[in-house]
């Protein structure tokens, strides 16, 4: 499903992806964890080309990403669901309107109330029921995330990255976001990317784990192996010891 | 060695501004391209410039009109006394009203709208960057320049253009007002000067002006907000950064205009 091989990314004249290989097998569920500024939002938003590689390729669904224009990288998104860390939901509309957004772009000749139907359907899924006419400002921070999550899985894209999809929230809440992006897993088979630094809760999630430092791969395989792993690196960062390399 | 070092660190320090400069230029004329290849032919969303529209006109015309009718006063009052003094009753109507339309109310308005307008697009526009939701359009595969930049930059030129209008309208309305009040100037004489002595040539010299104007505005904000860096901090600096560039930018292209039209 998504391959990349050997990536390199410089911003600002600092490397923060470097010589990155992993591949993605349809249906799986990755975990993408690591210290922080490790380039793990800068993998997430090069997957969905909105950062061009350097160096290396990455190929989407059999398409390589890094050499494809703008305007043809639009195919390849429409696969793709995103969650942002800061939820990147949009100010200037309304709750419904954000989550039926991407919807509204992929088909044009959906109708207002048809968008809304849909958005209503999917803001009850995630339990946002009679949240439709408020603004994004009115909102908790649960609340955003759980829009965005609407939002990221409205088009049911076969792959969705969920960037940091807890932060910032308390264990209840992690928890019935962790049973709602489970729930959406299960029903579309999607290929799942998520970012985050509840490792517990995370790790609960997610099949593999893929470790990332100073943009490098330190692990990348079955979450059950992380604990065998012996790089001292992501042993002192899974074991949260104070001593260490980190 | 002490030599060399000296006048490295005179580049240096001369070269660093003159680079960045050189970089907000450049972005700025980029973004000008862009926005044009918008808009021939036409590809932007009707929906967010009708928002932008109403946002940026309609909301403005309280401050607009209270700017325009007190601009117009002061020609008046600082006139009044040579006024009377001369009994120059006669050319009342035609200083304020050729002040007005060619200078005054562009020039005033267009300030009065990138301090209400421009920073506040800045400011919006940093803040989605800063909170991803520029990036979120991308990875909707939704050009931000095309659905957020463009109906900004026609909204700008079109509401400053109207807004002049009506400021001109106002302005001269406080001018006769306050000719009245101050300088014993009748309305009938103030009307019989402004309409005979000015034509539709200073008006229409004034509505260029707003037009591009507006345009500045409405570039430099939108280059400003959509390239903040930094966070909360960054869109302040941003905000500053468009205001002064806008006002210069007005000035400027002010000298150049009143060269350059009849």
């Amino acid at each position: 499903m998504i391959r990349c091989d050997g990536l390199g990314l410089t911003l600002s004249h600092r490397p923060v992806l470097n010589d990155l290989s992993w591949e993605l097998a349809p249906g799986s569920v990755w975990g993408i964890i690591g210290p922080p500024a490790s380039g793990k939002s800068v993998l997430a938003k090069t997957l969905c080309g909105l950062f061009t590689p350097q160096q290396g390729t990455l190929h989407v669904d059999g398409v390589e990403m890094t050499r494809l224009p703008e305007p043809e990288r639009v195919t390849v998104r429409r696969k793709m669901g995103m969650l942002f860390q800061n939820n990147a939901l949009f100010d200037f509309l309304r709750v419904w309107e954000n989550v039926a957004f991407p919807l509204a772009r992929q088909d044009p000749s959906l109708s207002r109330e048809a968008l809304a139907a849909r958005a209503g359907e999917r803001l009850r899924a995630v339990g946002l029921a009679g949240s439709e006419e408020k603004w994004p400002s009115e909102l908790s921070g649960g609340m955003k995330k759980r829009v965005g999550i609407a939002r990221a899985t409205i088009c049911n894209a076969p792959v969705l990255i969920y960037d940091e999809p807890t932060a910032g929230l308390d264990p209840v809440t992690t928890s019935k976001i962790y049973d709602l992006l489970t729930d959406l897993r299960t029903r579309h088979a999607s290929t799942v990317i998520a970012i985050s630094s509840d490792i517990p809760a995370l790790r609960r999630f997610v099949d593999h784990i893929l470790f990332l430092h100073q943009g490098q791969v330190r692990y990348r395989g079955p979450e059950a192996g992380l604990e065998a792993c012996e790089d001292p690196v992501v042993y002192q960062f899974v074991r949260g010891l104070g001593e260490g390399p980190l | 060695m002490g030599v060399v070092t000296t006048f490295a660190n005179f580049f240096a320090a001369v070269g660093a501004p003159v680079l960045a400069l050189c970089a907000e230029v450049g972005g700025i004329l980029t973004l000008l391209f862009r926005v044009l290849w918008c808009l021939v032919p036409p590809r932007f969303d009707l929906d967010e410039t009708w928002r932008n529209l109403h946002k940026m006109g309609v909301k403005s015309v309280p401050i607009i009109v209270l700017t325009a009718f007190f601009t117009g006063g002061i020609m008046v009052i600082q006139a009044a006394v040579f006024v009377k003094k001369f009994g120059a009753t006669s050319l009342v109507g035609w200083g304020a009203g050729y002040a007005v339309f060619r200078e005054v109310g562009p020039m005033l308005l267009g300030l009065m709208f990138s301090g209400r307008v421009g920073s506040n697009n800045t400011a919006e526009l940093g803040t989605m960057v800063v909170t991803e939701q520029i990036d979120g359009l991308r990875a909707l595969s939704i050009d931000p320049v095309r659905y957020l930049l463009v109906p900004r930059v026609i909204s700008m030129i079109v509401m400053l253009f109207l807004l002049t209008i009506l400021g001109d309208v106002v302005a001269i309305l406080g001018a006769a007002l306050f000719g009245t009040v101050l300088a014993d100037v009748s309305l009938a004489s103030f009307w019989v000067s402004f309409s005979q002595n000015l034509h539709v040539a200073d008006v229409v010299h004034g509505l260029i002006k707003a037009a591009v104007f507006g345009f500045i505005v409405a570039l430099t904000s939108c280059h400003f907000g959509i390239t903040v860096k930094g966070g909360a901090v960054g869109v302040g600096r941003a905000v500053n950064n468009a205001v002064v560039a806008a006002a210069l930018g007005i000035v400027l292209s002010d000298y150049l205009l009143t060269y350059a039209l009849p």
